[in-house]
């Protein structure tokens, strides 16, 4: 009843929180003035200009123009955009499709090391391996992705040649069908060895880098919970039973360890959707991070506006999730116990 | 397997200090414990494929990479595949190049013109150009087919001609056309006239070549939205329908553009199917073609200069860019408009004086050498070297003089005053190095001059610099591409041409109407000698009374792998000035 | 609560006992606190890194007439380390990247001090106004917050940057917009934390103004978690200031590492990595010893949120 009553008020908030984001997103690119710019060329004379301006309802005070978008947005129609020079609506699933791919390949890597290190870590307290796990988890989260992206780039594409840069090679992408736009799933379902193999030798170095933070996030968290856990009675008691540490560790102590960590998981995705960012922009890697790089740079403000409002959404509702998950499964330890 | 990754890191930077050691070390110390730690825990898989993945492409040959196909890294993305929307210099342009042709083509080497889709190059003594200069006649080429299957006829030739100017987009460079045409006629089924609106010595080397008058299929054109006056084409946009030796294959926006050798071709046909690799840092560019991932690469001077010994790797120069690099002064400020740290009048530039001072105050050197990496020459003057009318022997600012400079700011009133101004630019360009560099000559020869750069967005470059007048006193771009002296010394020196006009150059010219009529009897004349002393006698009168500060003019090169065949650059074409059926590998 | 003749003796004493109770729990704290290595470890390098940013126009001759500005020797464009005059090397614009090193310790500094300052007040007036007040004004204030909080912060920041224009004052200004919210966060629920605590009802019995006991009662106790989330700021704010950089929205030319790896990128491919490495380098420095001080900050003063995020 009351997990009810908490995902539905937890609804109810949320179009609120989606206008908001939208108005001060909009607010926000205006401020910058007219988005002209990008449909102009250098050339360009202000008598073309104006024309151009007429084209795209530049020209109305700013809170028309605001109704203009959203309601263009609810239509589908998500504006022009100037750096890919087509639609947003074309061009944004299959970007989408690649960052989230890259997003949830880094997330694996960072739940299974993240976990694997925290447990670690919490198992031999303020030991050598607790310290230097600690050292990474922290040396993660301040790491500068863009370095370390780089550093990865020089030493395993340019120097060893082991990993490729981009998302696929494009021979063997135009080979298969794409569905669902996930790449190593399309591989899949089109039965392609290849393929697959090419999807996630793309994947390697770019999810490295974009996990490496993400990783540090989890263990840190998986290690401080475990710790708590292992102070518990529940586990004297475990111990008192005779059973070995490590089935203390694993049945018992771990599991409760776990339920804390999810809730990091959803705030890890927040992190990584950012991260995609910078990580598209070193590896070349054909997603939404990349695209809201140039647009930022060139100033196309309806793939910024977009882009900004899809995260926002996103994050909004992995963390609706996370936290619906969160308080069922912690109610059910509460029950279980 | 990490452990190899060490000297790998030194032989790729040959040198390494302590700092950069530790740094790798402990990461290399993270990973070896996530992986062990992976073991232990029970995540032995996953290790497992990372290692064979980490091996699997390691065996794989360092021979001819993507044979068949060569992958040229752009530098940018078209915004249009339209001839009749695709801007001057513009990425779009290099498709339109390799996938549409033209009544005639620059040759592969030197300025001259070679039949296209005509078969014979206009001139007086072959009749096809009247005694007058004001009619202009085409024999097509017969047999040709466009790619949708199509036959070319005269037809075909009057409607891309005609499309665009109805069209009239503002992007575009219809101007092209729309300035000088007068009419088009069919006169046979493989006959096409022109005539103009008064006789043009830059018809055929600056219009009839330019990429706006492609020629495109009438009946692609007719079954996908047809020509509507001041609307874009949205199926032009982004489809392609002509006779060249490519056809038109996908165009995945970001990432990459794709042509197929059109086996139908009337010429010899192309050898290599092409991908436009689109996007990639000018460093990635670089790194991949390095690793072979590339074949061709567009990049700016200095990371070509990065390339020179690189294994496997040649490297292209020869001629150079017909795109000035310039500094310009606004003689048009509007009242109140300038940044607030701006000190200076309105009618700063108005002097001649400022202007000359500007000029011998920049370090051309600097700019040549630091990020022009020495590709390229110090441009005497507006009509760049490589262009017909070009006078090497008139005089040039090609040298920091600081005594000059000292002495005409002394002149002006400002040395013992000071003055502090912005300049505009695109950022992280050649463009914002040569607005540094100009930032360092001027405060370096006094410290009371103060130079802020502005390095903005391109979007907001653009609209800053589309206002008229310009709200900024300075701004640094490049020009657009001609083939002609023309349309440069109308567009950026006549004082009622396109930026004479928008900057204000009529307040500043000692004498406008000299400098008026030079350019526009140099636009008729006929006679080649004649016109070349027009254009010297133009150089000598704007070397005294610059309205601009011309940087420098970039010079071509490119870098490509050993193994493309048949390598040449053609400056005349729009960048980066190649045509991919040419090559081989 | 009763109105009895003695609630006024009895608040002072609480209040000074708090006093010196909060004077000796720090010293106690600091102690816990020193006896963790990776915090020393932390702490030793903040201490560096500060003194190098303090006594930079001391340890290199500062750029005129910005000395901001990266110095531009165009003469000596790309020379690797070691090279006379240029221990570290140049940069592509033959900029010293030692200066970079040196003076993006201060530009980062500057950075990190200004945003902090500026949502610390931010946030604590907001947050403060909100837990105090309560009622409507609370609803709506925290409502914004979360608005705030929806939009994940680098995505936030590069948007507002990237509407602002590319310049150093506008990353800091999108840095504020982007880091207030969590301190109106924690101010708020300190407040309503605080407020329902006894001295606070005794103070308010005695007839102390509102501001007063917000004042000396209030502020002074939520103080701590400001603090360690400020600490954490300082090397956040670095970090995601030099990813903007770096992405292209700071100024040309300009002393500062994300900028510095930027431009720096470019060169690896030719084995130019000196201008990338050494900035990056400190960019890592700096978040990793303001994070590992602010951990161990936290860990005293709070065991129990330690590795929260």
């Amino acid at each position: 009843m009351q997990i009810r009553d908490y995902i539905l008020r937890r609804l109810m908030v949320l179009p609120i929180l989606i206008i908001g984001t939208s108005i001060i997103v909009f607010a926000l690119t205006r401020i910058g003035g007219s988005p002209v710019g990008i449909y102009l060329s250098h050339e360009m004379t202000p008598a073309q200009v104006a024309e151009i301006e007429a084209r795209f309802h530049l020209d109305e005070p700013v809170p028309v123009q605001y109704f203009y978008w959203i309601s263009g947005v609810v239509r589908g129609d998500l504006g022009w955009s100037g750096v890919a020079a087509a639609p947003v609506a074309e061009v944004f699933p299959n970007k989408l499709a690649a960052t989230m791919e890259l997003a949830i390949a880094s997330g694996l890597v960072a739940v299974a090391l993240g976990i694997a290190l925290g447990t670690i870590a919490g198992a031999r307290r303020n030991r050598l391996p607790d310290h230097i796990i600690r050292i990474v988890a922290v040396s993660g989260a301040s790491m500068p992705m863009f370095w370390f992206a780089i550093l990865l780039l020089i030493v395993f594409w340019v120097n060893l040649g082991w990993f490729p840069l981009g998302r696929s090679d494009p021979n063997i992408f135009a080979s298969i069908a794409h569905p669902t736009g996930l790449y190593t799933i399309d591989a899949i379902l089109a039965g392609s060895f290849k393929a697959f193999v090419d999807a996630i030798w793309h994947l390697v170095l770019p999810a490295v880098a974009l996990g490496y933070g993400a990783t540090a996030i989890i263990a840190r968290m998986m290690r401080s919970s475990l710790v708590e856990e292992l102070q518990e009675d529940y586990v004297d008691a475990a111990r008192a039973k005779g059973l070995p540490e490590r089935l203390v560790l694993r049945r018992h102590a771990r599991r409760n360890a776990l339920i804390p960590t999810v809730t990091v998981i959803g705030l890890t995705f927040g992190f990584l959707l950012q991260g995609t960012v910078v990580a598209e922009i070193v590896f070349r890697w054909p997603g939404i991070g990349r695209w809201m790089a140039a647009a930022v740079l060139r100033g196309d403000q309806a793939t910024i506006m977009i882009y900004v409002m899809f995260t926002s959404i996103l994050f909004l509702v992995v963390n609706l999730v996370v936290d619906v998950v969160y308080a069922y499964l912690d109610r059910r330890v509460v029950l279980g116990e | 397997m990490l452990s190899q990754n060490w000297p790998a890191v030194q032989r790729l930077t040959g040198k390494v200090t302590h700092a950069a050691s530790t740094n790798t070390r402990r990461a290399y110390r993270n990973k070896q414990l996530v992986l062990r730690s992976g073991l232990l825990r029970g995540w032995a898989p996953l290790a497992v494929l990372f290692v064979s993945l980490a091996i699997a492409p390691a065996a794989l040959a360092q021979n001819v990479k993507n044979p068949g196909t060569l992958v040229h890294a752009a530098d940018d993305e078209p915004t249009t595949l339209d001839p009749a929307q695709v801007e001057s210099g513009e990425g779009g342009e290099t498709v339109i190049l390799q996938v549409y042709e033209r009544l005639l083509e620059f040759s592969s080497n030197g300025p001259d013109l070679i039949p296209g889709l005509a078969t014979k190059v206009p001139s007086v003594s072959n009749g096809l150009i009247s005694a007058d200069g004001m009619t202009y006649t085409f024999p097509i080429r017969e047999g040709v087919t466009f790619h949708d299957g199509s036959p070319l006829t005269a037809d075909d030739v009057k409607f891309s001609w005609d499309r665009v100017m109805t069209m009239s987009l503002p992007e575009s460079a219809a101007d092209t056309l729309n300035d000088i045409v007068e009419s088009t006629k069919v006169k046979d089924p493989f006959t096409f006239e022109v005539t103009l609106q008064e006789p043009s010595a830059s018809f055929l080397n600056g219009t009839v070549v330019a990429m706006v008058s492609s020629i495109v299929s009438q009946e692609a054109v007719g079954a996908n939205g047809g020509v509507t006056a001041g609307e874009p084409n949205t199926f032009m946009a982004t489809n392609m329908a002509g006779t060249g030796p490519y056809k038109f294959n996908t165009w995945n926006r970001n990432e990459n553009l794709t042509l197929d050798i059109n086996e139908n071709y009337w010429g010899e046909n192309a050898k290599l199917n092409v991908r436009i690799e689109i996007g990639a840092e000018p460093d990635v560019r670089v790194l991949g073609l390095r690793a072979g991932d590339f074949d061709t690469i567009e990049t700016d001077p200095s990371f070509i200069a990065d390339l020179k010994g690189a294994e496997g790797v040649n490297i292209h120069t020869g001629g150079l860019l017909l795109e000035p690099i310039h500094i310009g002064f606004n003689l048009n400020i509007p009242d109140g408009t300038l940044p607030s740290e701006d000190t200076i009048p309105a009618d700063f530039f108005h002097d001649p004086r400022i202007r000359q001072a500007f000029n011998h105050a920049f370090d051309y050197n600097a700019f040549l050498n630091g990020p022009l990496a020495g590709f390229g020459d110090f441009n005497t003057h507006y009509i760049p070297r490589g262009i017909f009318g070009h006078d090497s022997s008139a005089p040039s600012y090609t040298k920091q003089d600081k005594a000059k400079a000292e002495a005409l700011f002394r002149e002006a009133g400002y040395w013992d005053k000071g003055f502090s101004v912005s300049v505009i630019t695109e950022e992280s360009n050649l463009f914002a190095d040569a607005a540094l560099v100009m930032k360092d000559s001027l405060e370096r020869l006094n410290p009371k001059f103060r130079i802020n750069v502005l390095a903005v967005a391109e979007a907001v470059f653009d609209d800053a610099h589309a206002q008229n007048p310009v709200e900024f006193a300075m701004w640094v771009k490049n020009a657009d591409p001609f083939a002609d002296p023309h349309p440069y010394m109308h567009s950026y020196q006549h004082p009622d041409g396109e930026w004479g006009e928008v900057h204000g150059f009529s307040k500043g010219y000692k004498d406008p109407e000299r400098v008026a009529k030079l350019i526009d009897d140099a636009s008729v004349e006929l006679d080649p000698a004649k016109r070349a002393a027009l254009y010297a006698e133009l150089q000598r009168v704007l070397y005294e009374d610059p309205m601009w500060l011309i940087a420098a003019q970039e010079g071509v090169a490119m870098a490509y792998r050993g193994w493309v065949k048949g390598f040449a650059m053609q400056p005349l074409w729009p960048r980066p000035s190649v045509k991919f059926a040419l090559f081989d590998k | 609560m009763v109105d009895s003749p003695n609630t006024d003796q009895i608040y002072l004493q609480t209040r000074d006992s708090a006093w010196r109770v909060r004077a000796q729990r720090g010293w106690e704290l600091t102690r816990t606190m020193l006896a963790n290595p990776t915090t020393v470890i932390g702490l030793t390098i903040v201490v560096l890194l500060i003194l190098m940013a303090l006594s930079a126009p001391w340890i290199t001759e500062p750029n005129t007439p910005d000395a901001y500005q990266m110095p531009r020797d165009w003469s000596a464009v790309r020379v690797p380390p070691g090279s006379p005059g240029h221990i570290l090397g140049t940069t592509n614009r033959g900029g010293d990247v030692l200066y970079g090193v040196i003076w993006g310790a201060r530009t980062s500094l500057k950075l990190s001090l200004m945003v902090v300052s500026l949502t610390v007040v931010i946030g604590v007036v907001i947050g403060s106004v909100a837990g105090f007040t309560g009622g409507r004004v609370d609803e709506v204030l925290m409502r914004i917050v979360d608005v705030f909080l929806s939009i994940p912060e680098l995505i936030f920041a590069l948007a507002i940057a990237a509407v602002l224009g590319p310049s150093f004052t506008n990353i800091i200004l999108a840095l504020v917009v982007v880091f207030w919210v969590k301190y109106a966060r924690i101010m708020r629920s300190q407040i309503i934390r605080i407020k329902q605590s006894e001295y606070i009802d005794a103070a308010r019995v005695i007839g102390d103004s509102k501001l007063r006991i917000y004042l000396r009662d209030i502020l002074p106790n939520s103080f701590t978690p400001v603090m360690v989330q400020a600490t954490l700021d300082m090397g956040n704010i670095v970090l995601v200031g030099a990813t903007l950089s770096f992405i292209g929205l700071s100024e040309a030319g300009i002393a500062e590492w994300g900028v510095l790896v930027s431009e720096g990128q470019a060169g690896i491919s030719a084995g130019r990595w000196w201008a990338p490495t050494f900035p990056g380098l400190m960019v890592f420095l700096w978040a990793l010893a303001f994070n590992l001080v602010g951990d161990g900050l936290r860990d005293v003063f709070d065991p129990r949120t330690e590795s929260a995020r």
